[in-house]
């Protein structure tokens, strides 16, 4: 048994660690959180840049998540189930604001305030940014922030997260061939827009 | 412009096609199509870029959730915490002793545990009181020679995912006889039976 405590072997598998959790193991269940917690932090915020509402995402993904456990069929399953979940959480917020925006702003000032937006978020005012950042990295961030919310989402799991593009066609309810095409326009109005940052 | 489209350069050539090849030498038509050379040299910029954003946001310390929202999680966890049903473990005039299947669960893992290579799963248990057990159905454990007394039995049914490469049988009467020994051990209710279905090899 060595020193890793009653009943947990060293390192078990996700999967079973997944089964327990869906047996209402506790401990189980927290190891899931620490292992997830930050990945969806770091999906969320991307997609926000929001510290706070990152962290309800957070939070609110990871409670689902342990209410819906029992009725995962595979526990393989889980890390693409949990990437859903955060994913569509975001683009649901990113809905409501914009149609709250919508509500609240003349469609005369849209445009100036959409500008506004692009630099309201640039690299500056970026609580992420770093010193040691590149210009690259203050570009791409600034031209991520422009994307339209499921393009953003998309690029983000492919080249942030890794996940397949099987994943991400479920999440964003399109065919991988879709994804395909969805992630090389991201990379070419990324690389455009970062040509013209400088 | 349908969805699966792929934004094709000046040349004819598709961003996907440039994307994917920008780590080797450029191709005798690269070398001479400005487009190709414009959109090479921007996307080994995206690519250098994404790397270096996915490495600083991945140690970055600003970019986590502060501890209070692990808390938040756990504590809903915890008060909406499944443990299962009772099993009443013993009745008396002085007081009743009852045992969460969760708890049951926890005593078999710890067992699990100590046979290598296997990882419990998920795992169900239930009580066979002897007095609702019709006369005779217990007829085939008896001439087995285990659990033959005439007191409750608990019912185990265990997944587990097995490491590859150990020898599925043996190692499954192991993990049985550890639990029939822990289980009594524990809570004074022998296993009358331990079903095993692993489901899964792990680490493949």
């Amino acid at each position: 048994m060595g020193d890793h405590g009653p009943g947990f072997e060293p390192d078990p598998d996700e999967g079973s660690i997944v089964a327990r959790a869906q047996d209402g193991d506790l401990a189980a269940f927290e190891h899931l959180v620490l292992t997830y917690q930050y990945r969806l932090f770091r999906l969320a915020y991307r997609m926000l840049n929001d510290h706070g509402e990152a962290e309800d995402i957070v939070q609110e993904t990871l409670t689902t998540s342990w209410r819906g456990l029992p009725m995962l069929a595979d526990v393989d399953a889980f890390g693409g189930w949990i990437y859903r979940l955060a994913t569509n959480k975001c683009l649901d917020l990113l809905r409501r604001r914009s149609a709250h925006a919508e509500n609240c702003i003349r469609p005369e000032d849209m445009d100036t305030i959409a500008q506004a937006g692009v630099l309201a978020v640039s690299a500056i005012s970026d609580p992420a940014h770093e010193a040691e950042w590149s210009a690259e990295q203050d570009g791409l961030t600034a031209v991520l922030n422009t994307l339209p919310p499921a393009q953003r989402a998309c690029w983000l799991l492919r080249e942030m997260h890794g996940r397949s593009y099987a994943e991400i066609g479920v999440t964003l309810k399109i065919s991988p061939t879709a994804v395909r095409g969805t992630l090389a326009r991201a990379r070419h109005q990324i690389a455009e827009g970062m040509s013209q940052w400088r | 412009m349908a969805l699966d489209d792929i934004p094709r350069l000046g040349c004819g050539r598709s961003i996907d096609r440039i994307w994917a090849t920008t780590d080797r030498p450029p191709t005798a038509h690269e070398e001479h199509c400005e487009h190709c050379q414009t959109a090479r040299t921007r996307l080994q910029g995206l690519r250098e870029a994404t790397r270096l954003l996915r490495e600083s946001d991945l140690h970055n310390p600003a970019l986590k959730p502060r501890p209070a929202i692990k808390n938040a999680i756990m504590g809903v966890a915890r008060a909406e915490v499944r443990r299962g049903s009772k099993i009443l473990l013993r009745s008396a005039d002085n007081g009743t002793t009852e045992i969460t299947e969760q708890a049951l669960r926890s005593l078999i893992r710890f067992a699990a545990a100590a046979i290598p290579g296997v990882h419990s799963r998920r795992c169900r248990v239930e009580i066979r009181s002897a007095a609702a057990s019709p006369a005779g159905e217990d007829h085939a454990s008896a001439t087995t020679g285990t659990a033959t007394t005439a007191g409750p039995r608990l019912i185990v049914n265990l997944r587990v995912a097995a490491a590859p490469g150990i020898v599925i049988p043996r190692t499954m009467e192991s993990l049985r006889r550890e639990i029939s020994n822990a289980l009594p051990a524990g809570v004074g209710i022998g296993a009358g039976t331990v079903n095993i279905t692993v489901e899964d090899l792990y680490d493949v």
